[in-house]
């Protein structure tokens, strides 16, 4: 793989200054003239019928200027429910018989909205709440997935409580190849166990804010989304008017994991309110309001039942999961996983169910850590079972084509793990007969592989350049924290032979950019960069043709590409290594080594590549050993709701991660860029569990592996 | 970057929207060059007479001010709202995470859980006062260099807590950071970073993380 | 966030009397030094002060005065100059430690030893503004609920427990601490401070109303004893005491005169363990004998659904902290 000029080598962010000095403008600190303040009114049942709202007394409060709720406000969130990966399609929207509401009624979840209300400033408004009146019929509330399936559970829409797909249809996922059952029957090893996640919230440092603004019938908004088209294109769904007349804006934002790139139930009530208010409104959104009123990665209940010869090859996989999805369907609930292995015989359903809890949807790699975490502690038991090196083990079974059946564009799975090993010392740290360590306390390694999708898909890019050889590139990105403004600068340098001082990126603004395929599913890079290449190449021609503009002309190029696959998948490969130190006494788990290996492609900046790496995975620390929303199982209550009880990872919980790229061009995307972003956080949780297998002979078997969990496994 | 996208006939709706400008006050800065707030110029929230409230005198990144503040207010209100310092970011407001990180006196406090009352006969110091318009410090130009921002919304805290340390101790170790940094929550999980940064800013040698040379 | 009137008090009775007079006129006052926690029950509504009563700028507040080896400490020093205290962290090093293990920086440069040891539960029913006895209600949820964290000693009718660090290391050195009140000054020993909630459901201490906490004092007889506060918190950094456990030795040489040991994170009040001490006392600190302590340590305790673990866990850090102590 040749070395390019610009791509490939480390290079600060082009809005670093604005990042170290406070310059840089986050959705909440915009403010207009006339600007009100906005809260959302909650609903403190998890399930409940709505009699009646008296908004009277809350009227009457000097200062407040709006009042929303579902009897004035009937407008749908589009984005909100039946997803079945299809969220953005407005058929959908029509036909869905589970269709949410900006407001709903009955509300079924504890923090689901039920009133919002503008105001002269933040105080005003969260005292006009308390004066909201709302008479609610409790009804009986289900929190777990599996409970929900029985047949005597609670009924969260009326045709029960499997959650319905975008043709309406209360189905699994599922996925079968071969006859599993029949490998049951005559495999020399047949094993079978329960693995268990829990809700995870995104919990982005940055709580929801939004700002709106109307001009005549022009919506502006200000909102932390990753995607301002596909905000902009819900907006304007969403409220009945034409895309042209929203405008939708984002300079920066604070951390994405999934929950923003749609728009979302606050990006609509402010909307309203301000056209109801007829003035600038601001929502904000407390931590709380955050932790339980967007969405969180789905939990999950993985049984597994695998079926092995006697020298280790894999013959059967079955999953049967359950994936709880709060009461509307937002995303998939899929639980992926399966596609890791080499297996004849497959036999995978997964049934997404409704429950009383706040709402899972889309979070860093979303169906992946959760699954990840199960068939990885599954096969890493197998592994020890069959007396096999979970590595070896690993790589007799892994997948070599995609579903044994479609070539990878290209494939060095193998690779990151041998160098995965080899950085990680592995022969030396893994102890080959687990819990072996004198104590009280012990050492111990594991490891877990991945692949991960990196499709390619259509995205836009526009370039300019004017009389000065100034390159102007506008690209719909936000910039999650990722860095897509620099990587989009560096590939347009890159492309047109020029130094990155020389091209200035404009972002952030629909009325500015083009459509970009939004900041999710770990995709910009791939596609919008590769439409950053394909404008270059066009105004590279209008240049060859035209030569440089004079004077005040400039010249413009665009495109839009669309590139397709052919009997080809193209993935991201990785393999984390972890060791753990657990003290057997305390039931304390600290992370002693961790190495992380990635093939994703050719590596545009290494230095934000690897910020992004190292940061999924200590992400992944806190979904491996403490992240939990808790729900008191009496009254429906969350618990954990907040940065304290839901024991985010600090500075002193976070592991040094060794990153390791390995490198390549499979002729993809831009310039051979593969998926990166979701990529860390999918393999860190079962990695950890192995280690702490490794470490104690003790497996163990739901998420969050907190201290009573280690306690409980060695009392 | 006042560059204006030309009309172009066959761009469909999707990829580009003709532009029109609302007087707004980020509006009118476009990407790329957004200025900060100067403090005062921005539109302000007001003290509701009818609420209890107090005149404090306090200096703010070296500026001496007498400033009307609700009793209710906390710092960060006072800061964000009223003087128009947005660098401080508000992140949880009960004192959790510390993306609100002020020095007052030097010290770091959370500037959610202080309130403005309270700060009659005190110095504030925020992100604007690091460089206060000058060259960046030899942390903020160490957070450059190692990419310790990534989404950048706990950045200012962390260079506040940071700053402190620094001064109390200018060539502190990765434990010594972690320690004086355990306050400032990081969801991009970007420690390594940020020690990393503390660290070189201290003229120690930073720690290898792999991948960036 | 609500409404309320800040005031400034410039003396422990002036403090009073403004708590007082707000009383009288029918107004809820909260006394405020760091605040860090009181804002957040404000903002939480969980408690609903018309007047907060500023302490922030008591004369003398954060003074530590020696005399004759015992020392008074101002209840409004800060947690970090507290843990930071020449004499402090040499005569008393339990309580420098307990200190500087409270929260984060910027929590300690703020709160104080006073607001530390009377800060509310962090019960996560009582946070979420569950009507339980400490939010003015008759019961408590935790018991046939999520209560990974709560009490396996000194429990019922509420199992909260004592969120404090210094408290343990406070009672472990004989504190006794002296309050300003409408009548007037009193001392109380650590051992009548802190109530159980069989006494009190509704509160943690004996602190009343219009009462300041003005200063702790440590004894003469304490000082230069081996001491050592061990903290298991359930992330690495910034949560309560999951169990801790305060430990202060005199030694003879290597026999150990007495002993206190006090526990955190497991009880409604400081928890003092009379039998591990007497186990102690007059023994030479062995690792067996730090084994045994440990075990001794978890006798009569009684586990909830959820926090079983927490036996295990004593007895570990009960073994660690007497060992850490010895040196």
């Amino acid at each position: 793989m040749p070395a390019l000029n610009t791509v490939g080598h480390s290079t600060p962010r082009i809005d670093a200054v604005e990042r170290v000095t406070g310059r840089a403008k986050y959705t909440n600190d915009v403010q207009l003239p006339g600007m009100l303040y906005a809260k959302v009114l909650r609903s403190p049942h998890p399930h409940a019928r709505i009699r009646s709202i008296d908004t009277t007394r809350a009227q009457a409060l000097p200062g407040v200027k709006a009042i929303l709720t579902h009897e004035t406000t009937p407008v749908v969130w589009g984005a909100g429910g039946i997803a079945g990966g299809q969220q953005y399609n407005d058929e959908v929207k029509k036909i869905t018989k589970h269709r949410r509401y900006a407001f709903n009624n009955p509300v079924r979840f504890v923090g689901e909205p039920v009133a919002a209300v503008a105001a002269e400033n933040r105080h005003i408004a969260e005292e006009a709440l308390r004066l909201i009146a709302v008479d609610y019929e409790i009804l009986p509330f289900v929190l777990e997935p599996e409970a929900a399936l029985e047949s005597d559970a609670p009924k969260i829409w009326p045709e029960g409580n499997i959650a319905v797909n975008n043709r309406n249809e209360p189905l699994p996922i599922t996925q079968k190849r071969g006859d599993a059952h029949a490998a049951f029957a005559t495999a020399p090893h047949v094993f079978e166990d329960r693995y268990s996640t829990s809700f995870v919230h995104n919990a982005q440092m940055e709580p929801r804010s939004a700002v709106a603004h109307w001009d005549g019938d022009k919506l502006t908004l200000y909102t932390p989304t990753g995607g301002i088209s596909n905000c902009q294109h819900d907006m304007a769904r969403d409220l009945g008017i034409a895309d042209e007349k929203v405008r939708v804006v984002c300079h920066y934002m604070g951390g994405n994991f999934g929950n923003k790139n749609q728009n979302q139930d606050g990006d609509l009530i402010t909307a309203m309110l301000a056209k109801a208010a007829g003035a600038p409104v601001k929502l904000e959104f407390s931590r709380k309001d955050d932790f339980i009123g967007m969405h969180g990665r789905w939990p999950t209940v993985q049984y597994y039942k695998v079926a092995v010869d006697n020298d280790g090859t894999l013959q059967a996989v079955q999953l049967r999961g359950y994936s709880g999805m709060g009461p509307y369907r937002k995303n998939s609930g899929a639980i992926g996983g399966i596609e890791l292995y080499r297996c004849p015989n497959v036999d995978h359903v997964v049934t997404p169910v409704y429950t009383n809890r706040t709402v899972s949807a889309n979070f860093r790699g979303p169906e992946f850590p959760q699954g990840f975490f199960g068939i990885q502690s599954m096969m890493d038991d197998v592994a020890y079972k069959l007396n096999m090196d979970p590595v070896e083990f690993g790589v007799k079974n892994m997948s070599r084509m995609f579903r044994d059946e479609v070539p990878f564009t290209n494939f060095t799975l193998e690779e990151c793990i041998r160098r995965g090993a080899e950085l990680f010392d592995w022969t030396q740290r893994w102890r080959p007969l687990p819990g072996a360590d004198a104590g009280p306390i012990k050492r111990g390694a594991g490891f877990t592989y991945m692949l991960f999708r990196s499709g390619l898909g259509m995205s836009s890019a526009v370039v300019q350049v004017d009389a000065n050889a100034k390159y102007t590139l506008f690209v719909g990105v936000t910039d999650v924290g990722a860095g897509a403004k620099t990587t989009m600068g560096l590939i347009a340098a890159e492309a047109l032979g020029v130094p990155l001082s020389q091209v200035t990126v404009v972002w952030g603004d629909t009325d500015r950019c083009p459509y970009s395929v939004g900041e999710s599913g770990s995709r910009t890079t791939i596609m919008t960069g590769y439409a950053v290449m394909e404008a270059v190449r066009d105004l590279k021609q209008q240049l060859a043709e035209k030569g440089m503009p004079t004077g005040s002309q400039t010249l413009v190029a665009k495109a839009s590409p669309n590139p397709r696959l052919e009997g080809k998948v193209r993935n991201a490969f990785g393999a984390h290594f972890v060791e753990v130190e657990v003290d057997t006494e305390l039931g304390h788990v600290r992370l002693t080594k961790y190495v992380a290996v990635h093939d994703s492609g050719r590596i545009m900046n290494p230095l934000t590549a690897t910020s992004q790496i190292l940061g999924a995975a200590t992400m992944g620390v806190g979904m491996a050993l403490h992240e939990n929303l808790v729900y008191d199982q009496k009254s429906g209550q969350p618990l954990s709701a907040g940065f304290y009880y839901d024991r985010i990872p600090t500075h002193l919980d976070a592991p040094t991660v060794e990153v390791s790229f390995v490198e390549n061009d499979d002729g993809y995307g831009a310039y051979g860029a593969k998926s990166i972003g979701e990529s860390g956080i999918i393999l860190s949780p079962g990695a950890i569990n192995n280690a702490i297998f490794n470490a104690i002979g003790k497996r163990l078997k739901d998420l969050p592996i907190t201290r009573d969990k280690v306690l409980g496994a060695l009392a | 970057m006042n560059e204006k996208l030309p009309d172009s006939p066959d761009w469909t709706r999707r990829e580009f929207l003709a532009g029109t400008s609302a007087a707004l006050v980020v509006a009118a800065a476009a990407a790329g060059t957004l200025e900060a707030q100067t403090p005062g110029a921005a539109p302000a929230i007001a003290v509701d007479p009818a609420v209890p409230h107090s005149t404090i005198r306090l200096t703010v990144n070296g500026v001496a001010r007498d400033v009307e503040v609700e009793d209710r207010w906390t710092l960060a209100e006072l800061l964000r709202d009223r003087l128009g310092l947005t660098g401080t970011k508000i992140g949880c407001d009960r004192g959790e995470c510390g993306a609100c990180t002020v020095l007052v006196d030097d010290q770091p406090v959370y500037s959610c859980s202080n309130l403005a009352v309270w700060m009659d006969g005190r110095r504030v110091t925020t992100v604007e006062g690091l460089s206060n318009g000058g060259p960046l410090t030899p942390l903020q130009q160490a957070f450059v260099a190692h990419d310790a921002a990534q989404c950048g919304f706990c950045t200012s805290g962390q260079l506040m807590s940071a700053t402190a340390l620094l001064k109390r101790n200018p060539r502190p170790s990765a434990a010594d950071v972690k320690a004086a940094l355990a306050g400032n929550l990081c969801r991009c999980g970007n420690y390594n970073r940020y020690v990393d940064s503390v660290v070189a800013a201290g003229g120690g040698v930073r720690s290898s993380v792999g991948g960036d040379q | 966030m609500k409404t309320f009137t800040n005031s400034n008090a410039r003396d422990p009775q002036q403090a009073v009397k403004l708590a007082r007079d707000a009383h009288a006129a029918g107004k809820a006052a909260s006394f405020v030094a760091g605040g860090s926690d009181l804002l957040a029950l404000v903002k939480e509504r969980i408690i609903q002060p018309d007047v907060l009563i500023n302490l922030r700028g008591l004369q003398n507040a954060s003074e530590v005065t020696s005399s004759g080896g015992a020392v008074t400490i101002g209840a409004g020093i800060s947690l970090d100059a507290l843990s930071r205290h020449e004499t402090i962290r040499t005569q008393f090093p339990a309580l420098a430690e307990a200190a500087g293990s409270v929260a984060t920086p910027q929590i300690r440069n703020v709160g104080t030893l006073g607001g530390n040891v009377a800060q509310r539960p962090w019960c996560w029913y009582y946070r979420n503004g569950f009507p339980c006895y400490k939010n003015g209600g008759n019961q408590c949820f935790s018991f046939a609920g999520e209560n990974q964290f709560h009490a396996i000693f000194g429990g019922g009718p509420s199992y909260i427990v004592h969120p404090s660090d210094t408290a343990p290391a406070l009672m472990a050195l004989d504190a006794t601490f002296r309050i300003v009140g409408p009548f007037g000054e009193r001392t109380v020993s650590a051992k009548d401070f802190f109530v159980l909630p069989r006494q009190n459901a509704a509160q943690e201490n004996v602190l009343g109303a219009d009462d300041v906490l003005v200063s702790i004092q440590l004894p003469a007889a304490m000082a230069g004893a081996r001491g050592r506060y061990h903290k298991v918190l359930d992330r690495e950094a910034w949560t309560h005491a999951v169990v801790s456990a305060a430990v202060v030795l005199k030694m003879d040489g290597d026999v150990c005169r007495s002993a206190r040991v006090v526990l955190g994170g497991v009880a409604p009040i400081p928890w003092r363990l009379p039998e591990v001490e007497q186990l102690l006392a007059g023994q030479r600190i062995t690792d067996d004998l730090a084994v045994r302590a440990g075990a001794a340590s978890i006798a009569g305790a009684r586990a909830l659904s959820k926090n079983a673990y927490k036996l295990p866990l004593t007895k570990g850090v009960v073994r660690r902290a007497i060992l850490e102590a010895r040196g």
